[in-house]
């Protein structure tokens, strides 16, 4: 914009209407000079053939009269009267000479004036007397003459004509330029100089053009384009910048708007606080009410924040359900969490949709930063740390960016950039934890628990990377590594004798949904030569909900290979019991949540003790997750719990580890079951 | 009035005492007062001549012949006449030339005076002619002119050329004989009579050719240098030039003088023919270089008082014609001596006049021929009788 703005204020180039003037004078006075020299040149030269014609002519005419007076002296040869007359033809000056020759060819009388002209012609004329009885020819007048005469006349004016030629040509280009300049060049520099105002600020300058020649039409033609390019504009960019929804500003703003707060700052120690916004569930009422009830919800929410704010607050829908509030001035981080509240209690209020009550709900990343602080463009980034951290851990809150959530950031992004390189380094390591039998202590089986041996930050559990594998895409690598490892230990397994030792695997929501899952748990079973009935999956409640039809399809399909599904920390999240029922379950992991607190807690004995006798009836196995005290295997035996995984007996371990302590405990006996209480019969029924 | 002129005048007076004695005239004749204008000039040869003769025959015939002359000058020529009409001694007869037709205010004049005229060499013509008619009838007292043949003078020089050229054989490689002729004038009734003869001799003759009719002012210097241009021309001509006539004699000997220039013999290679019975031309004649000169008009004079002196003697010439016309005669070799010293001396005297007179009862009818003029002739040195 600037650059072409520049470019057409380049002082060395000409302007537009001058350029337009002057072609037209190249265009048209080379050919009026043509045309006018060629026109005098024809007319003088016609001019003066004409005037060779009447010479040529004249001096025909001078030789038949002279022929005419000479013949009767010729005749009579009285030569010297035809000499006297011959002389006399000499006063013509363009005769150069003359002569008069008899009959028989002799010259009678010759007369020279000028001996050597140039451009001599010549005419001959025969003398012929006659009287009353005869009529002979006695003789020929020969007349020579110049056209010197002539040549110099047409050259005088065609010098003459070449001179008044070039004064009108040249009359005509001043005349032109001026003419030109006032009707074409003046106009034209007027619209160019309101086109160029237009560029500068988008406003539409009329160009002040007052003839009402074509020009002028053009000129009001422009204006009226001007007008309508200018109104044309304003709602484009007024479209470019703000969300058509609601009305509000749109993420392109944004940036422009920092800009502007980082300018118009008081000090560079003014604090702005930065909300960045995002309802919770916003996808729930859009499935629920529909598009249009979500697009009123999301117009009522901006006039809330709007209703909300003060004048000198900014608010911004960035897209979707995110939304951002900009103060410019605050005291305090404590004032700015309040106004975030404030906003949060705004968002909050009932809204009616089709006749329902809704409750909005959503979650505030705040960032404060300084004015004169160089990031502040990255306000934005920094509030979403913060978002993300509420949605996260507390949605429905503010969560205020501090230096802690931020390293969270850094670390969190650090390890999702590091994610490939951890799967082609073979940082992902596959521990094993086992599961006991509560009653005889046996092992019967290993969980396969993923652990991330990260070159910088130690060893990390899944809870803090699979979400970022999750994100990143690649859940379905990960499944498929744990499963092939999981193969290898089950080979090492029976290697060592303990073939009957089965290994559950967690399988995220997103693999249920994958159709060939089934077929490559087989092949990859036949593969390592394993039977697929050694391997349970492990399923959350949350990967039921989400796709009901394509999760009990892949787990029938699992289950028709041999292989057994287990429903991993039931208890926490729905707990349905409908899903304990409608899914080909085999077993139900108790969420250590539960497990924790017993046998102090009465109300977790209670519900353990529920879900075990459910379990039951339903014919499902039961295994409870945390044990860490004898006193809690105990009373999982109690319940009728039968099996359990716990650090009690095991923490996960690399296999190695595994194996060798599986090869102790078969070697020194009941190290275990010293520590167990007894099992109750009626539980190992 | 010249010197030259009272002398003459007192000769005549002298002579007219002792006419009566002896003479022929009828005693009761009476003297005749007879004035003649001239038109001529003092030293003309011509015009001398006629006046000299016409005082000669006055002489003889008992007229006194008064001579006026013009000296070329037609305005002193009608003064003189219209003077001598407005004299109170009128005289008988009045003789004028009508050169350029000057003469015509004075004969009307005379005709107011009642003096009697003629006309001589030149007469009446063109529109005067048809004004004025024949003699003495719208002019009673004009009596008729007298006038010279020149019309068969230049045809019989013509036919002299063409003789003597056809005898010679000089015809040109076209098997013609080619001639030129050198007129005076195109104007004058004398210069276009003898053309005209010139022209009937040339018509008649198939074999002759005229190559040009030429004019040179009757001058010697002019015929001179216009057959000195001819004979140039007839000589790129390839033609053989026979002869050249001319009109009167010093274009003769003008034309004599080129052909000699041209290197040609005159009277050898070429004839050369004149007029005017001159005596250069009698002297070249005499010299066998001009074949002939026509002429002996000059007699007119004489001639015209030998009808003047009929005219008072009752014998009227009228009878015959009022237009007395005289033949010329050429002088050749042969003839030459006879009239050569009567020219070359003027002696007039030596001309018996009366002896020309008209026959009583054959008035008007003259023999005035060459053979009768010899045959007149007193010898030489017996001047007056």
């Amino acid at each position: 914009m600037m650059l072409d703005a520049d470019g057409m204020n380049d002082p060395t180039k000409p302007p537009p209407s001058r350029s337009v003037v002057r072609a037209m004078i190249w265009a048209t006075v080379p050919v009026l000079l043509l045309v006018q020299l060629l026109a005098s040149a024809g007319v003088e030269v016609s001019s003066f053939w004409s005037q060779i014609r009447q010479l040529d002519a004249r001096i025909a005419r001078v030789a038949e009269s002279r022929a005419g007076l000479i013949a009767e002296p010729l005749w009579k040869m009285r030569y010297d009267q035809v000499t006297g007359v011959l002389n006399e033809i000499m006063h013509d000056e363009t005769i150069a000479a003359a002569a008069v020759y008899d009959d028989t060819g002799v010259v009678i009388a010759r007369v020279v004036a000028r001996p050597a002209v140039q451009a001599l012609a010549e005419v001959s004329r025969p003398i012929n007397y006659s009287n009353g009885n005869m009529a002979v020819q006695a003789g020929r007048i020969v007349i020579a003459y110049s056209y010197a005469s002539l040549y110099m006349g047409a050259g005088g004016r065609l010098g003459l004509l070449l001179v008044v030629g070039l004064l009108g040509t040249l009359a005509t280009v001043i005349a032109m330029r001026i003419s030109a300049n006032i009707f074409i060049g003046k106009p034209l520099a007027a619209m160019m100089s309101a086109i160029q105002r237009s560029k500068q600020d988008g406003r539409a300058y009329p160009a002040d053009v007052k003839s009402s020649n074509e020009l002028g039409q053009l000129a009001i033609a422009f204006n009226a384009m001007q007008h309508t390019t200018s109104g044309a504009l304003d709602r484009l960019g007024h479209m470019a910048s703000h969300d058509p929804l609601t009305g509000l500003p749109n993420r392109r703003t944004l940036s422009e708007r920092l800009v502007a707060l980082s300018r118009d700052a008081g000090s560079p120690d003014a604090l702005i606080a930065f909300c960045f916004i995002d309802l919770d569930d916003f996808k729930g009422i859009n499935d629920t009410f529909g598009h249009d009830a979500g697009d009123k919800f999301l117009v009522q929410i901006s006039e809330r924040l709007r209703g909300t704010v003060e004048a000198e607050d900014w608010v911004a829908r960035l897209g979707g359900d995110e939304f951002v509030v900009i103060r410019p001035e605050v005291s305090n981080e404590a004032v700015a969490r309040a106004f975030a509240q404030q906003l949060l209690a705004a968002i909050s209020d009932t809204i009616m949709l089709h006749d329902k009550q809704v409750v909005p709900r959503a979650s505030i990343g705040l960032a404060v930063r300084r004015a004169g602080d160089p990031e502040l463009s990255h306000l934005p980034a920094l509030a979403d740390i913060a978002l993300y951290h509420a949605k996260s851990k507390a949605p429905g809150t503010v969560a205020v960016l501090d230096e802690e959530l931020q390293r969270d950031y850094r670390r969190r992004r650090d390890l999702e950039l590091a994610i490939p390189t951890g799967f082609s380094e073979g940082q992902f390591e596959v521990w094993y934890q086992s599961q006991v039998d509560l009653v005889t202590q046996d092992v019967i089986g290993l969980e396969a628990l993923i652990r991330w041996r990260h070159p910088e930050h130690g060893v990390i559990g899944p809870g803090e990377f699979l979400p970022l594998v999750e994100r990143s895409g690649n859940n379905a690598r990960l499944t498929r590594y744990v499963l092939t490892d999981a193969c290898r230990a089950l080979q090492r397994l029976a290697a060592a004798g303990m073939p009957q030792i089965r290994i559950a695997i967690n399988l995220p929501p997103s693999e249920l949904a994958d159709h060939s899952l089934a077929a490559e748990l087989r092949e990859t079973c036949k593969r390592y030569a394993v039977a697929p009935s050694l391997l349970e999956l492990e399923i959350t409640e949350g990967s039921l909900i989400n796709n009901i039809a394509s999760a009990s399809d892949t787990l029938r399909r699992l289950r028709r290979l041999g292989a057994t599904i287990a429903l991993d920390d039931f208890g926490t999240g729905y707990s349905s019991l409908a899903h304990l029922r409608r899914f080909p379950l085999d077993k139900v992991k108790i969420d250590k949540a539960f497990i924790r607190e017993i046998p102090e807690s009465a109300e977790d004995k209670a519900i353990v003790g529920v879900i075990a006798s459910l379990a039951g009836t339903l014919g499902l196995t039961l295994v409870a997750e945390g044990i860490e005290r004898v006193e809690q295997a105990q009373a999982m035996r109690e319940m009728g719990v039968r099996l359990g995984q716990g650090f009690l007996y095991h923490k996960p371990q690399p296999l190695d580890a595994v194996l060798r302590g599986l090869a102790e405990a078969g070697g020194n006996g009941d190290r275990l079951l010293t520590d167990s209480p007894s099992i109750a019969p009626e539980f190992a029924a | 009035m010249s010197v030259v002129l009272r002398i003459l005048l007192a000769m005549g007076m002298a002579c007219g005492l002792c006419v009566p004695i002896g003479s022929a005239v009828a005693s009761d004749a009476k003297h005749l007062n007879i004035v003649f204008v001239s038109p001529g000039k003092t030293g003309e040869v011509y015009w001398d001549m006629v006046a000299q003769t016409m005082q000669a025959a006055g002489r003889k015939l008992d007229a006194k012949v008064e001579v006026l002359t013009s000296e070329r000058n037609y305005r002193t020529m009608q003064e003189l006449g219209l003077g001598v009409v407005a004299r109170a001694d009128k005289p008988d007869f009045l003789i004028l030339s009508n050169e350029e037709s000057a003469a015509v205010p004075i004969l009307e004049a005379a005709e107011a005076a009642g003096i009697k005229t003629l006309l001589l060499s030149n007469s009446l013509i063109g529109e005067d002619a048809k004004r004025l008619g024949p003699p003495r009838r719208v002019l009673k007292n004009w009596l008729g002119d007298i006038t010279t043949d020149l019309t068969t003078a230049g045809a019989r020089m013509a036919n002299a050329l063409i003789g003597a050229a056809r005898n010679e054989k000089w015809q040109s490689p076209d098997g013609k004989i080619h001639l030129l002729a050198i007129g005076g004038d195109e104007i004058t009734p004398a210069s276009i009579a003898r053309n005209a003869g010139l022209q009937l001799a040339i018509a008649a003759a198939p074999d002759v050719v005229l190559d040009r009719m030429l004019f040179a002012n009757w001058t010697q210097s002019e015929a001179e240098q216009v057959a000195a241009n001819y004979l140039g021309w007839a000589q790129r001509k390839g033609i053989r030039p026979a002869g050249i006539w001319a009109g009167n004699d010093p274009m003769a000997l003008g034309a004599l003088k080129a052909v000699a220039a041209a290197g040609i013999g005159p009277g050898e290679d070429i004839q050369v023919v004149g007029l005017n019975w001159s005596e250069d031309a009698l002297r070249e004649i005499k010299a066998g270089r001009l074949l002939l000169t026509d002429g002996g008009h000059f007699l007119l004079g004489g001639w015209s008082i030998v009808l003047l002196r009929d005219f008072a003697d009752g014998c009227d010439f009228a009878a015959t014609s009022s237009h007395v016309e005289v033949k010329t005669s050429a002088i050749t070799r042969d003839n030459l001596t006879s009239v050569a010293a009567l020219i070359a001396t003027r002696a007039f005297d030596r001309i018996d006049f009366a002896q020309f007179r008209a026959k009583a009862g054959r008035c008007g009818q003259y023999d005035f021929s060459v053979e009768a003029l010899i045959s007149s002739l007193s010898p030489p040195g017996s001047a007056g009788e």
